[in-house]
């Protein structure tokens, strides 16, 4: 397996076009575009979701994701260098070890800050944002600001899937992301713990009356989003050469996302992310919009969503001013 | 009130100014370079306070105001413009972006408009990287002619001055009352009449006139400026900060936090070691603040106080 730093390695996703020159055919691109922004959804709903769980139990918004992120991406790059570990075979060491962190963290330091049921406090806001610049410092401290990116034999190799030719590392990406999502679905729907997730989410009141330790919750939850935080970390880093820096616009990304699709479920979640994704593969190859300018694209969406359909945003706005009024 | 108590302040703006004037008289060229770091950074944190400390709205992206007011006088001085009369045309530029870019994100409340904050300037560097106008990453330079560093530092210390003054006076006035019944209660506000959206348009755009007026000094004294530099996602970051650590909401808070804030600047860029972990830092003191005292070195002299005080009568 080879490493380090490769300056040439793209920074957009592998190529995923169409095959033939640049047409612009709705119909001849459509696949293409369909194809990737599946593709892309899958990573954007395991990213966000992480930050959507612990904003629904804890009314946190979790700025170290984009740390933890960047993180998980150096932690790959590390077992891959050091034991020559197969991206995405670290996730089962992966996985714990941030779930581990996440709780670990959640009893130190998140349990001490003010609780707030009604709304996300601006405390727990610049704490997290704190984090996330000590963890950008350390990984700086560590690993230099230099680009990273993790090589593996089938990087460069690609298959056809309907007449379009997909990178294998954005299949198995999307394998894994679709794979964790059915798997969070199912603990949510079926276990005692998901019930209980759920029960703090809708009412964190309610669920204590009912016997449900609602601080214990809590420290899962901040597992289960760390966990997705490192899930989506180790497969951008098959993906994406990265820095300490990295995770930013994603961060920006995973925000839009739960705006666009609500906060508290799953499927929302997800139709964040296809939408978003949807509009950046169309933008990219219909349009002539410069791909510097793709990351304002999840920003400007956003700002078009708050002006044109305000009411359309579900939980955030609706929910919160009714919760604003003292019970 | 008596005349006594009305010129007080009236008294210490104009002794504040007259000393800001003498200083290039008294003190030497490093130590004036200091304090116009100073100055700058008090205006940043005095003029961010406005929004974020009396109204309660948390933004991270107030370098886009400096862009916007550095871009505007270098730009105008390249096609031989006076860079002093840009000035005021850099902040009407500037008032006029924010207007523009709260109008949607003030829908948003708390952290979720500190989110989207984060966005617009990530939005304004991209943008400003991308289009020719700026110099792309290789920025634009000031034409070359006299520079005269006492007119700047004047103007730059006058405007300190003005501003904290313009903060003390805003948090006394029915304007600031208004503010600060928006951050604490959006919706009580809203039922008792004040038109919330308005005032958090009028804070943001007076405040956002003030930074970019600072931003065309800087610009007029570094001669240079480029995307990465004056809208560095790390400047924002910095202008929040000050504020923070000196204590949010309260007009002696800001300028504390740029003082402790200039000097550590100063500190750490003597230490080439220091100077890489500015984040572990910056990181560490949000951490720290907001864990043990959100209301800053402000809330810990009020403790202070409220103890000394307390303690006196009821173990008497």
């Amino acid at each position: 397996m080879n490493r380090g730093t490769l300056p040439g390695f793209p920074r957009a996703p592998l190529p995923l076009r169409s095959r033939g020159t640049r047409t612009r055919g709705l119909v001849r691109d459509l696949p293409a575009v369909l194809l990737n922004s599946l593709f892309a959804a899958g990573l954007y709903a395991t990213m966000s979701y992480g930050l959507a769980v612990i904003y629904g139990v804890m009314r946190i918004i979790n700025l170290a994701h984009a740390g933890v992120m960047m993180l998980a991406a150096y932690t790959t790059l590390a077992l891959s260098t050091r034991f020559g570990l197969d991206p995405f075979l670290s996730l089962f060491a992966v996985v714990p070890l941030f779930f581990a962190l996440g709780v670990a963290f959640h009893r130190l330091v998140v349990r001490r800050l003010p609780r707030t049921t009604a709304a996300a406090s601006m405390e727990s806001l610049l704490l997290l944002f704190g984090v996330w610049l000590v963890l950008q410092n350390l990984a700086y401290a560590i690993w230099t600001g230099d680009t990273q990116s993790i090589l593996t034999p089938y990087t460069m190799k690609s298959v056809e899937l309907l007449g379009v030719r997909v990178g294998v590392p954005s299949v198995l990406v999307f394998c894994v992301s679709a794979l964790s999502l059915v798997v969070l679905q199912l603990v949510l729907k079926r276990s005692w713990l998901g019930k209980a997730i759920r029960a703090v989410t809708q009412n964190r009141d309610a669920a204590l009356l009912s016997g449900v330790d609602a601080d214990r919750i809590s420290a899962v939850a901040f597992g289960i989003g760390t966990a997705f935080a490192a899930v989506a970390g180790t497969m951008m880093s098959t993906l994406y050469a990265f820095t300490p820096d990295f995770g930013r616009s994603f961060l920006l990304k995973a925000f839009c996302i739960i705006v666009l699709g609500g906060m508290e479920s799953v499927a929302g979640v997800a139709l964040g992310a296809a939408v978003l994704a949807l509009v950046e593969n169309a933008l990219a190859v219909y349009t002539t919009v410069p791909t510097s300018f793709q990351d304002a694209v999840s920003f400007t969406l956003l700002v078009v969503v708050l002006v044109a359909l305000p009411q359309g945003l579900p939980a955030l706005f609706t929910r919160r001013t009714r919760r604003g009024i003292p019970a | 009130m008596a005349p006594a108590r009305r010129l007080a302040p009236v008294a210490a703006v104009a002794a504040a100014a007259l000393l800001a004037l003498a200083a290039p008289r008294l003190l030497d060229r490093g130590t004036l370079n200091d304090v116009w770091n100073v100055a700058f950074a008090v205006i940043l944190a005095s003029s961010w306070n406005i929004l974020g400390g009396f109204a309660g709205q948390v933004s991270l992206g107030y370098s886009a105001f400096i862009g916007i007011g550095a871009y505007t006088t270098v730009l105008l001085a390249m096609k031989g413009v006076n860079p002093y009369l840009t000035l005021p045309l850099g902040a009407l530029l500037a008032a006029l972006f924010s207007v523009a870019i709260g109008t949607p994100t003030f829908r948003l409340r708390g952290p979720y408009f500190t989110i989207a904050t984060i966005g617009v300037g990530e939005a304004v560097r991209v943008f400003a990287s991308g289009v020719r106008f700026t110099g792309g990453s290789s920025g634009v330079r000031m034409p070359a002619g006299a520079f005269d560093f006492d007119l700047n530092f004047a103007a730059m210390a006058l405007l300190a001055v003005a501003v904290v003054a313009l903060s003390a006076l805003l948090s006394r006035s029915a304007f600031g009352s208004a503010l600060a019944a928006i951050r604490q209660d959006i919706d009580a506000a809203e039922a008792l009449g004040i038109d919330a959206t308005r005032f958090k348009l009028a804070a943001h755009a007076i405040s956002a006139a003030l930074v970019a007026l600072a931003g065309g000094l800087y610009a007029i004294n570094f001669q240079y400026i480029s995307p990465g530099s004056v809208f560095d996602f790390r400047l924002s970051l910095s202008i929040v900060l000050m504020p923070i650590v000196g204590g949010v909401g309260t007009v002696a808070g800001p300028v504390l936090g740029a003082l402790i804030f200039s000097y550590l600047q100063i500190k750490l860029l003597s230490v080439p070691s220091l100077r890489d972990s500015y984040l572990f830092l910056y990181g560490g003191v949000l951490i720290v603040v907001m864990l043990f005292e959100p209301k800053g070195l402000v809330g810990v002299w009020r403790r202070l106080s409220r103890a000394v005080r307390g303690r006196v009568p009821s173990h008497a």
